[in-house]
């Protein structure tokens, strides 16, 4: 058997007395596209957070394709092919959409050359002209980041998450904020994505999961609530108790699974 | 016809031609005493230019700046006094020196950052303020070392010295514009980007794998360069070096130059410089309050121009560049039939 993308053992994280993340025992198998929901407060971003190096454990480990990364820093666990988007869209607002592209691309570079013209490098900005297509913003590649609308923001995130040829590719609600059509691009670019990438994804939007998760993980409370494929989940009374609604509220369970 | 482009381009060779032609111009206009004040501008340009290179490029506001400034200049001082140095061994002992204490302090003060690294900038140049100031056989306390000058270079019988006024413009122009095009280099460089994307979004930058702390110590020692060299030419300049050029008021004064002048631009600095030490110039001699005309004016284009003078221009071109594209369009369509 193969190692998983993606392995926690006993994963902990405390805030003064919150324990947001509980001995996390988490199994993500390659080429398995997956999901983590669970309602606000749940502990998902934080596990991200642990994941990526932002925050650091207090107590457990986390192993990426078999290799212990725990206690690595952000930039070393980027190194290493893990990339991720943030909850709250984080560009670089004064740069250009195509610098943005652009210094993703070059940041996996140990050497960052420091007299070279950024412009003379014809490989990089084919690779970002590219990137512009499969995001749908070239249109955009002159306009500094901080003054796209929200959606197309989200779709940059996603565009510098592919610049960077990931192996592992952790989106915290990708589609937040979209438009519909903006949603619909979106999904069909992470399924694109989905093939050669391992991704885990946090997602509200029900019918964001569905259409792209192969596996389900619900947390509440740090802790994992239930784990299966989405047909085994939507069936599950103690997730849809905890997270999709009690059973009176069914009108937003059945909005939720078939929206 | 005049577009943007060729009349920013036509600014920059005139303001080149300008400086090349100052020690025979300036006299004729004005006197002599101009051209050693344009000298002295360039210098302290450079000096506001590494206050620039940390907070308009990386986004770390140093307000110690003067310490890097000050090794330069004892670097050339002792080099030449004490230890007899010639013209090239001091002014690298200067570079060497500052480059040094800039790689040992940054090393602690970059983990820090915003009023964090704000304030060990000017802990660090405090403590070394004093020290200077109390190591008097070293470094002659508040009243420095006064040296006399070594030849810059002599080749067979040509000798270029500072005691040469024109030879002094240049050699400071030169230095002061190859520090000037480095920095250029930089930034439009791979590693520019880097420091751009560190400056505005610290996180992000991480996430993409840059190693922010190991490029915020670059940019540190890379501004600690600058600021070393614009004191080894100040102190072969003013022919002495004293421990009251590394007082903090130095490096708060190299702040305001480069953001009112428009930190994040090549050019701020010098223009921000060349402002106010024109207006001391020319108010201080009627005026001794001249330092409330700098402070009122630092406010003004705080609040009016948070970009500084040079992004006043910069947004200024830029929409005269948006509506002379647009007129170019309109008139293709026009002679379409």
């Amino acid at each position: 058997m193969t190692e998983p993308a993606l392995r926690t053992e006993n994963l902990t994280k405390r805030f003064g007395g919150l324990t947001a993340v509980n001995k996390l025992n988490l199994s993500i198998p390659c080429g398995r596209p997956h999901a983590v929901i669970g309602p606000n407060g749940a502990g998902k971003t934080t596990f991200f957070n642990l994941v990526s190096g932002l925050l650091t454990a207090d107590s457990g480990r986390v192993f990426f394709e078999g290799r212990d990364i725990t206690g690595l820093k952000p930039h070393e666990v980027s190194r290493l092919g893990i990339k991720r988007t943030m909850q709250i869209k984080s560009v670089f607002p004064q740069l250009s959409v195509a610098d943005n592209l652009w210094v993703t691309r070059h940041a996996a570079n140990r050497i960052l050359h420091p007299f070279r013209a950024a412009s003379h490098d014809p490989e990089t900005r084919e690779r970002v002209e590219l990137t512009l297509e499969q995001i749908g913003l070239p249109a955009l590649a002159h306009r500094p980041a901080g003054t796209l609308s929200y959606g197309d923001v989200a779709l940059l995130e996603i565009g510098m998450a592919l610049i960077s040829d990931p192996k592992l590719l952790l989106l915290d609600e990708p589609t937040c904020g979209m438009s519909p059509a903006e949603t619909e691009r979106a999904v069909a670019k992470i399924k694109q994505l989905a093939r050669t990438i391992d991704i885990v994804i946090i997602e509200h939007d029900m019918s964001v999961v569905f259409e792209i998760a192969d596996d389900i993980t619900v947390m509440t409370q740090g802790e994992i609530l239930a784990s299966g494929s989405p047909d085994e989940i939507s069936g599950d009374e103690r997730v849809r108790e905890a997270y999709l609604g009690r059973p009176d509220d069914e009108d937003y369970v059945e909005e939720a699974i078939h929206a | 016809m005049m577009t943007p482009n060729v009349i920013e381009r036509a600014m920059l060779i005139a303001f080149g031609a300008f400086l090349v032609a100052v020690p025979w111009l300036i006299p004729v206009l004005l006197n002599k005493f101009w051209v050693s004040l344009i000298a002295e501008i360039m210098i302290w340009s450079l000096f506001a230019a590494s206050v620039n290179l940390l907070f308009g490029y990386v986004g770390l506001l140093s307000f110690g700046q003067a310490l890097y400034f000050g090794f330069g200049m004892y670097g050339v001082a002792i080099g030449v006094a004490t230890l007899g140095l010639s013209f090239w061994p001091a002014f690298g002992l200067g570079i060497v020196a500052s480059v040094m204490i800039a790689l040992v302090s940054g090393i602690f003060a970059v983990r820090l950052t915003w009023h964090y690294f704000a304030i060990i900038t000017v802990v660090f140049s405090l403590i070394f303020y004093f020290f200077a100031v109390s190591v008097k056989p070293l470094t002659g306390g508040d009243d420095g070392i006064n040296f006399s000058l070594p030849p810059t270079f002599s080749f067979g019988g040509v000798t270029g010295s500072f005691s040469d006024a024109s030879f002094q413009y240049f050699f400071i122009l030169a230095t002061v514009s190859l520090c000037f095009f480095l920095m250029h280099r930089v930034i439009r460089s791979p590693l520019g980007k880097a420091f751009v994307a560190i400056r505005d979004n610290d996180v992000r930058a991480a996430l993409i794998g840059l190693n922010v702390y190991q490029l915020r110590l670059i940019a540190f020692v890379m501004a600690g360069f600058l600021a070393g060299v614009s004191g080894a030419l100040f102190a072969f300049f003013g022919r002495y070096a004293s421990a009251s050029y590394m007082y903090y008021h130095v490096s708060g004064e190299a702040v305001v130059w480069a953001i009112v002048g428009g930190a994040g631009t090549l050019f701020g600095p010098i223009v921000g410089t060349t402002f106010f030490i024109v207006i001391r110039e020319l108010v201080s001699t009627h005026w001794e309050h001249h330092a409330l005309i700098v402070g009122v004016m630092a406010i003004l284009v705080v609040i009016l121009a948070p970009k500084g003078l040079v992004g006043l221009w910069n947004d200024a071109f830029i929409s005269w560049r948006a509506r002379a594209k647009a007129a170019s369009t309109n008139t293709t369509l026009q002679t379409e039939p």
